[in-house]
């Protein structure tokens, strides 16, 4: 039987959460009703307000409240390069660790033929407009070191080539700090083919 | 639910993978001795799964999994060689061999010889360099050999070496109709342009070229081609083919023309 009671339906909901079933869904139904209520009137407002005003950025598509996202809109940024990666996840990976001036354009996935997913679905034909637009002198491919991802690269790589803009594809290679040992055969392959002079 | 069996070690392929839940997938394998499994790999999307990286297409596997009813669950991958390295615009016609299995094997169902036509046609595809041209002939010979060697496995092989109307051999400079259903059947040069129709016109030579896997010219290659599309698609049904779509129009993207598109 469905619990329509305020309580049934507030875990029913938190179920939506990835990794959350059942239990921990009940779990923190009771901890935001027993002891943290004002915690749990923030939260609500926070998705409210969120899910109503978020919505895509007109030059980079990546998640933003704003029409351009502040990173698009940072005029102190280096216009000239543009890093392609697939999630607004992986904005937030390359932002908070390598030293990038640069700007973005999110795909929201990859190609992938088997699923129907073609080039306008991620976006290419507003990426190729981009590129038109000839602020942009070079393209860093960044998708995901996965088949699929290569051959999202590839694509991208051409719509510049055609355009006479360079592209560079970030390094694959051995996780620093690992151990060479216990890194799997496909890295170490590309990391083989991809070695460079000291 | 049916009895568990557990299968060891098996050479195999991923051909597709799909996210299941939350960290789980859904693995589709060409297995040599088995055909198309789906499995479910567990946990494969947390970012410390060490089977991840092997779980790419084109690259050969040693697969464990216990099956039970229509999916089973992957209990081990190792690597059994290096991974086919497609060559960036090859890699799509990767994928449409995958797609073509993913879309005709049936699952579970033992298909030794495909197999070796699947190994066959990677090796002659990760050999292909050049990615000027939009699609190399030695990718075309591969691609057409494979289809030919599919249509054979799945028992709806096309007949390449009589006429099946009159029953004598192929002439290499007559023309035939190519019936899906039944077969070539010659054309008396008198008819020959009276009729579009959905019928496939082709000359002898390159149906007996299909039958050899050798293409004596472009227009043998050429006619061939559109035989095993229509052939194919007998098969594959309504639903196009989104890799042979991404190959004929996505790979090659039109040149920045933008201002005369803008002005008309």
């Amino acid at each position: 039987m469905v619990d329509r009671s305020l309580i049934g339906r507030l875990v029913e909901a938190l179920r939506c959460l990835p990794g959350v079933g059942p239990k921990s869904a009940q779990r923190m139904t009771f901890h935001l009703l027993e002891r943290d209520r004002n915690g749990a009137r923030r939260l609500a407002h926070a998705l409210l307000a969120a899910a109503d005003h978020v919505g895509n950025c007109r030059v980079c598509r990546t998640l933003s409240e704003d029409d351009v996202c502040r990173i698009c809109a940072n005029q102190k940024r280096d216009h000239s390069q543009l890093c392609v990666v697939e999630m607004p996840a992986d904005v937030q990976a390359v932002e908070q660790s390598a030293a990038y001036r640069g700007l973005y354009f999110v795909l929201m996935g990859h190609l992938s033929p088997i699923d129907g997913i073609g080039p306008d679905d991620i976006g290419l034909d507003h990426l190729a407009q981009r590129l038109d637009g000839g602020e942009v002198k070079e393209v860093i491919l960044a998708a995901n070191p996965t088949v699929e991802g290569e051959a999202t690269s590839h694509y991208i790589a051409e719509l510049a080539r055609l355009r006479g803009i360079k592209s560079t594809r970030i390094a694959y290679g051995v996780p620093f700090g690992g151990e060479l040992e216990y890194v799997d055969g496909g890295t170490l392959t590309h990391a083989f083919a991809g070695r460079r002079e000291v | 639910m049916g009895a568990s069996i557990r299968h060891q070690l098996q050479p195999g392929f991923v051909l597709h993978q799909r996210p299941y839940r939350d960290t789980s997938m859904i693995v589709d394998f060409f297995i040599a001795t088995h055909g198309r499994v789906s499995v479910v790999a567990r946990g494969v999307r947390r970012a410390k799964s060490r089977l991840a990286p092997l779980l790419q297409p084109f690259q050969p596997l040693l697969v464990s999994w216990v099956a039970r009813g229509e999916l089973g669950t992957l209990t081990a991958v190792e690597s059994d060689g290096v991974p086919h390295t497609l060559n960036r615009r090859v890699l799509i016609s990767g994928f449409y061999i995958n797609e073509l299995l993913v879309r005709l094997l049936h699952r579970d169902d033992p298909h030794t010889e495909l197999f070796q036509a699947y190994l066959t046609v990677l090796q002659q595809l990760t050999g292909i360099e050049h990615v000027a041209d939009p699609v190399q002939q030695e990718e075309q010979v591969a691609l057409r050999i494979f289809e030919t060697k599919l249509l054979n496995e799945l028992g709806y092989a096309l007949i390449l070496d009589h006429d099946v109307k009159s029953g004598a051999p192929l002439q290499e400079d007559a023309l035939y109709h190519y019936h899906l259903e039944r077969g070539p059947v010659a054309i008396e040069s008198r008819h020959y342009s009276s009729q579009g129709g959905e019928e496939i016109k082709l000359h002898g030579s390159s149906l007996l070229d299909l039958a050899r896997g050798a293409f004596r010219d472009h227009s043998s290659l050429r006619e061939s081609k559109h035989l095993m599309r229509a052939a194919l698609g007998v098969h594959l049904g309504r639903k196009p083919l989104h890799s042979r779509e991404l190959l004929l129009h996505g790979l090659q993207p039109a040149p920045p023309e933008k201002t005369d598109s803008r002005s008309k």
